[in-house]
């Protein structure tokens, strides 16, 4: 009887804890703001609205009169002032960019002057078929026409196998062509009738072309209307999604750091609360927010009509998700790190960038490489112009989002108490604090922390890739050999450091021996793991057989096993301040190995 | 009263010490970082930028010729056009035939010329399949721009000699053998630079938040103010390096992009704009934190006004972001330019003159 009670019991705590800690929050963040300075935001919003519509009506743009150009006649005088990137100086000026006489324009010979022209020359175009416009006379003014027509192929690199719908297509699209073509008779029987399929107000929409959304797209133009389809534009909806996250988690750690600094946290930890329930509590309100905010913008995007657009938004929300988390778990940590606000603001502009970087550069190739597919944003890409995903491409990106997110949470949630909160420990303390903290837990042993900090070491090579995508491929590749060592030793060995230094353990050369082969086996046994699971997809790249590399299973785990050591034993015999010197001593023999095994990709 | 004066040697204390303190804190170190990250991108974001700015930019990357399968008239005019452009036309009999090889990737797209010739008098229609959702689309469609423009000309100078009274402008651009680059230009001067010289401006103003609304919040400024400095020094103070480790920053980008072969004509008073504006938001953010005393409030208010400021620039020429652009190209001159710099230093002084008010005001309360 008694344990139902119990379960009961903590259940009962469980549920208004965190929920008492949420409504203080919402309550709190309210408070905030005075009524003064609610007014003062509405209204700051109203002038902003008022600025950006007239912003829009201008056309944004930030290069007025960068060019100069002296002509001879007033008439031509207008036709360029029409562009704003023209200062049209008085006949008389001396260098200019370009100057005109007659009907020949000079150039001055300088870089800007080439830009000029080219500026000039569309200033032109424009003019003329501004001019041509105005004439009545469509097959003679405008005679040629393109209709553009998108047509599906698979990718050039396939992540996951799909069979190929290449005949259903084809009979589709030969459909299409045929009715076409049967149009294109119908027209051409009745003649003169073509003139009224183009009728003038589509001529007035084309001259408006250029002020269309970045997002819509040309289906039928004349040559010099036709502007070629953008690419990355999806990348811009994926900006959507991002910046409400940058404000609410801005938000979100102001608060904590501010609980902080102002010492009312110690009133919460003191009451009968869990720190899992405060920090959920505190969480709460904020992600039940953004979550709001993404679901009005992914309606926004999606602009559902059926059930099956409602579930592409929602499939939407659950690929954001884990990027969310992240972001917040960031936050979370950094608010908790930080020593004061100065130090907070950098280090979520750090996070910041980090993540966007992991999340956006990748998703540039989307369609272009499969490396791309380790972004949820190329999901997100893919949900805009396909409408689906596949639940494995899904797991593939988002897995280590969660995973990360939640160790983060994890880490934070123990350290989540007084000396930790209210103390100016240095961040390094911090980290050991976490560390110390998961090593005594009943669950804690370098073996499983070895495999916990798998995914964190996997999103930093993922991200090392995406960095060094810029470089020439030899030095990219040696750059990340040896990059993603030194990350994979510090995984390894961050546990047995903290066992060292903070004497957890009774140091012995028994004990240094059994830590290094458990923590190395533990990041093997990991590390396998993960490659089963996830990594298929990029092991046809260069850059993933430097990840998943050799099959042969012993050899991986020696290795593991003898650099750990290198580091464990080092560690042991002179002290713990010699940790980064033997650090490097095993990423140096880690990067020597992977170099031999990957002698041919290199070399070869 | 002595809180109505200001020590200019007070204000130098604090300053001093918040500068020491950034330093020890290394978050100074973390921004630099930060910095450094964004320029490891700067490639990519070269690339990815200009694309977004205007797709046309990409014509200037090596590309190779793009494969395009033609169906129907193979003979005319624009296919001839288009063997001479950057494209490889590859003759097809049917649309089904040229579907098998673009599914394969022999080519990347398809064009369908009708029989119809510039003497006639219909439209001449033409379909163009692109690959969907693929950034070969972008460059196929870049490669055929310039074949279809020559050949709708060469179909007009037949077709508008029917019009009534239209005289084509005709000027001709004599460029000698100079290429062209117009786009990456625009680029880098309109977008990159200024935004480069405004990003650590930014920052500052979000900085002089952090540094006043801590002392109110840890409640360390009653300490402070028992000590003989009046707030005004220490936002004096806190205003004072915040300011000026903007300029810094900004003369460091502008030192780069020099090395990466970025003329960059007028550097002191780029810089002496950069100030001036960094003096303006550091006082704004300074008066937001005084009024709001609280981290979270003023942050969303600096950013709201952040926003208003960046979006109003678009308005007017001469704007803070477009006078760097015109000043590092050359193309104002001396006169206009030092008129609306002293136009932004006197706003950055009604600004200061209005925070000391403010500041009074407060003490006076506290």
């Amino acid at each position: 009887m008694s344990i139902p009670i119990n379960i009961i019991n903590s259940l009962y705590i469980l549920m208004p804890g965190w929920y008492t800690v949420a409504k203080w929050e919402l309550i709190r963040s309210g408070m905030k703001f005075s009524r003064r300075s609610i007014i003062a935001v509405l209204f700051t919003l109203l002038l902003l609205s008022g600025v950006s519509y007239a912003v829009s009506l201008t056309g944004m743009n930030l290069d007025q009169k960068i060019y100069s150009v002296v002509t001879s006649s007033s008439e031509l005088d207008s036709i360029i002032d029409s562009d704003d990137r023209f200062d049209v100086l008085p006949a008389d000026s001396m260098d200019a960019d370009i100057t005109i006489v007659e009907d020949r324009a000079y150039i001055s010979g300088t870089k800007k002057s080439i830009a000029a022209a080219d500026a000039l020359e569309k200033v032109f175009i424009n003019y003329r078929e501004t001019v041509l416009s105005s004439y009545n006379d469509v097959n003679n003014s405008h005679p040629v026409w393109i209709t553009i027509h998108d047509l599906e192929r698979p990718e050039s690199f396939q992540v996951f196998g799909s069979a190929t719908k290449k005949d259903d297509q084809l009979s589709d699209i030969e459909n299409e062509k045929l009715e076409g073509s049967e149009e294109n008779k119908r027209t051409s029987t009745a003649g003169k009738h073509t003139s009224t399929i183009i009728s003038p107000e589509e001529l007035d929409e084309l001259e408006n072309s250029n002020s269309k959304t970045l997002f819509e797209r040309q289906t039928i133009a004349t040559p010099s209307n036709f502007t070629p389809p953008i690419p990355f534009t999806a990348i811009l909806y994926s900006f959507l999604f991002i910046f409400p996250i940058y404000f609410v988690s801005q938000f979100y750690s102001s608060s904590i750091m501010e609980e902080r600094t102002n010492r009312r946290c110690e009133l919460l930890l003191v009451a009968p609360l869990r720190s899992r329930d405060i920090v959920l509590g505190k969480s709460m309100p904020y992600i039940l927010f953004a979550m709001l905010l993404l679901f009005i913008i992914s309606l926004y995007i999606e602009r559902p009509s059926d059930i099956q657009e409602l579930r592409t938004s929602l499939a939407m929300i659950a690929v954001i998700f884990p990027v969310l988390l992240l972001f917040f778990s960031l936050s979370f940590i950094a608010a908790i790190f930080s020593r004061s606000f100065k130090e907070l603001t950098f280090a979520m502009v750090f996070f910041s960038v980090i993540v966007s970087g992991y999340v956006f550069f990748p998703a540039m190739f989307a369609n272009v490489h499969t490396v791309s597919s380790i972004s949820p944003m190329t999901l997100i890409v893919n949900l805009i112009e396909k409408g689906n995903i596949s639940f494995g491409k899904y797991i593939f990106s988002t897995l280590p989002f969660y995973l990360v997110a939640l160790s983060i949470y994890g880490f934070g949630t123990a350290i989540f108490r007084e000396e930790d909160l209210f103390s100016q420990k240095t961040i390094p303390e911090k980290i050991m604090d976490c560390m110390e903290i998961y090593l005594s837990s009943p669950l804690g042993s370098v073996f499983a922390l070895s495999i916990v900090s798998i995914p964190f070491v996997y999103m930093a090579q993922l991200m090392l890739i995406v960095m060094l995508f810029n470089l020439p491929l030899p030095y990219s590749v040696i750059t990340m050999i040896i990059l993603s060592a030194f990350v994979e030793e510090i995984a390894k060995s961050i546990g047995i450091y903290t066992i060292m230094k903070r004497r957890l353990k009774p140091l012995n050369l028994k004990n240094a021996g059994t830590l290094a082969l458990l923590a190395g086996g533990g990041f093997f046994f990991g590390e396998k793991l993960v490659s089963v699971i996830t990594l298929a997809p990029i092991a046809s790249s260069a850059f993933g057989s430097v990840m998943t590399m050799g099959t042969l299973l012993l050899i991986p785990l020696l290795l593991h096993v003898t650099t750990t050591m290198v580091t464990s034993l080092g560690v042991y015999f002179t002290g713990h301040r010699s940790y980064v010197f033997f650090l490097l001593l095993a990423t140096a023999m880690h990067t020597i190995y992977n170099i031999y095994m990957l002698r041919g990709l290199l070399f070869g | 009263m002595a809180e109505t004066k200001v020590y200019p040697k007070k204000i130098m204390s604090i300053a001093r010490r918040e500068y020491k303190g950034l330093l020890l804190e290394k978050t100074f170190v973390l921004s630099v970082l930060v910095q450094l990250f964004i320029a490891s991108f700067s490639a990519f974001l070269v690339v990815g930028l200009t694309s977004f700015y205007d797709p046309m930019a990409l014509q200037g990357m090596q590309m190779k010729e793009s494969k395009i399968g033609v169906i129907g008239d193979t003979e005319g005019e624009l296919f001839k056009l288009m063997k001479i452009s950057d494209l490889e036309p590859v003759k097809y009999t049917d649309f089904r035939e040229a579907y098998t090889d673009f599914y394969d990737r022999k080519i990347d797209a398809i064009i369908n010329i009708p029989n119809e010739t510039a003497d006639g008098n219909d439209l001449i229609n033409l379909d163009i399949y692109l690959p969907s959702s693929e950034l070969k689309a972008t460059i196929v469609s870049l490669q055929l721009k310039k074949p279809l423009e020559k050949f709708e000309q060469s179909v007009r100078s037949v077709r508008t000699m029917r019009l009534d009274g239209y005289t084509p402008l005709d000027i001709q651009i004599i460029r000698g053998n100079k290429g062209s680059s117009s786009s990456k230009l625009e680029f880098v001067y309109v977008a990159l630079l200024p935004l480069l010289m405004f990003t650590p401006a930014f920052i500052s103003g979000g900085l002089v938040i952090d540094m006043i609304t801590e002392e109110f919040e840890r409640k360390t400024l009653e300490m402070l103010l028992v000590s003989p400095v009046s707030l005004l020094d220490v936002v004096g103070g806190k205003t004072l390096v915040a300011t000026a480790i903007a300029p810094v920053q900004s003369l460091a980008w502008m030192l780069l992009l020099g090395l990466n072969g970025i003329q960059i004509s007028n550097f002191t008073e780029i810089l002496l704009v950069v100030t001036m504006i960094s003096l303006t938001l550091v006082t704004a953010g300074s008066m937001i934190a005084v009024l709001c005393k609280e981290r979270g409030t003023a942050q969303l208010f600096y950013s709201l006004v952040l926003i208003l400021l960046f979006m109003s620039s678009y308005l007017y020429t001469n704007s803070p972001l477009n006078l760097v652009s015109r000043l590092a190209l050359d193309s104002i001159r001396g006169m206009e330019a030092f008129a609306w710099t002293a136009g932004y230093m006197f706003l950055a002084l009604l600004l200061l003159w209005m925070l000391t008010i403010l500041v009074k005001k407060d003490h006076m309360k506290v």
